[in-house]
């Protein structure tokens, strides 16, 4: 779109794409299992065992966002933004994912996710102001079942207040379940031939920030229908106004480290 | 352009014993890192070392040559320097039976 909000190819840095840390007060231990597993995202040349550096898709870098090798195991990495003007925004990445390359095997199921959302929220002086999270993930597998479909989330899981002195609560948005099927999602990526060789892919979301609406959707060859699909949304929160947040995640299916890398990730607006 | 320089958080509110590792890191970009340990609680049991472990990568490791004492109380730091490591980067510790600790490790990476 016509102004670029920001471009980052994670050749010179991370680029403000930061781990996702859960809330807490007074003591760790009352972070949400679900953050207290997330690790600092790294930037990689996607060096292999067997044929050495691959690259990224035009620098030698990516960012790479690794789970810990336990089934179900997920990480996030987050770029956090307010907003200057609602209006349509496109973000888009160049991406690729593949399991930790650990045994002589495809391992496609391995992987049960990759994905992105947004984490939003209007002004302080609107009047139709809510927390809006829209969820894309791209289910590549579930219990060995090689799924391949675009899936959206409505729900989030209950919040819970954090530490004792009612400033802070806390939701794991990103758990397995509530995931809707979008529909016609199914779409076959590129995977390679063996667990080392990966491919980039190209990704487009259009999210209008005026209706907080998902106007289109797009991977490589495909543009999806977006008439089915919701975001999750909540009422307004007390300290999150103009709130402009993007993740990128990774989820595993099996007990080995699943490695989503992000080549590059352009957000813009038509303003 | 100033060099990149980044702290990255590879172990938070973690509870070690027996063999325990921090999850791998890539900094293959920096030149030199320091690597922090900080008990989070006061540890159960006499304390040892932590090595630093090295891999071509990422599933092979070995021991890189430094050692990390790790803090004998709750909010003692500990620190190790470390230089040419190639790519990966990571932390082991065994712990005696009967001793723990609960740690954040953080990497600080320069170019």
């Amino acid at each position: 779109m016509r102004r670029i909000i920001s471009h980052d190819d994670f050749s010179n840095g991370h680029c403000g794409w930061s781990q996702l840390v859960g809330n807490y007060e007074d003591d760790l231990d009352t972070m949400l299992p679900g953050y207290a597993q997330h690790t600092s995202a790294m930037l990689s040349t996607l060096g292999h065992w067997d044929a050495g550096s691959h690259g990224g898709y035009d620098s030698s870098y990516a960012l790479k966002v690794a789970t810990r090798p336990r089934a179900g195991a997920q990480n996030v990495a987050i770029k956090r933004l307010t907003t200057r003007h609602r209006s349509p925004i496109r973000f888009e990445m160049y991406f690729t994912f593949k399991p930790e390359a650990n045994e002589l095997k495809l391992s496609e199921t391995d992987v049960r996710s990759v994905g992105f959302l947004f984490d939003l929220q209007g002004g302080d002086q609107d009047n139709d102001s809510e927390r809006v999270m829209p969820h894309l993930r791209f289910l590549n597998a579930e219990n060995g079942r090689h799924l391949q479909k675009w899936q959206f989330k409505r729900e989030t899981t209950a919040f819970r207040k954090i530490g004792t002195e009612d400033k802070t609560e806390s939701h794991y948005h990103l758990a397995n379940d509530g995931w809707m099927d979008l529909p016609d999602g199914e779409q076959k990526l590129c995977y390679n031939e063996i667990a080392t060789k990966v491919n980039w892919s190209y990704l487009r979301f259009d999210f209008d920030l005026r209706s907080m609406k998902a106007l289109e959707f797009q991977c490589n060859d495909r543009v999806f229908d977006m008439s089915g699909f919701e975001s999750i949304r909540i009422p307004a929160m007390k300290n999150l106004w103009c709130m402009l947040n993007f993740c990128v995640f990774a989820e595993t299916d099996t007990a080995k480290r699943t490695f989503l890398y992000i080549n590059s990730v352009c957000i813009s607006g038509d303003f | 352009m100033l060099p990149e320089n980044i702290t990255a958080v590879i172990a938070r509110n973690e509870t070690w014993t027996g063999v325990s590792t921090t999850e791998p890191y890539e900094a293959g970009w920096a030149r030199e890192v320091v690597m922090f340990v900080r008990a989070l609680k006061d540890p159960v049991g006499d304390q040892k070392t932590a090595s630093v472990e090295i891999s071509p990568d990422g599933m092979h490791w070995m021991q890189e040559g430094t050692d990390i004492e790790l803090p004998k109380r709750k909010n003692e730091v500990s620190a190790a320097r470390i230089s040419h490591f190639g790519n990966w980067l990571r932390l082991r510790a065994t712990m005696p039976d009967g001793t723990s600790t609960t740690v954040l490790v953080t990497v600080h990476a320069k170019a």
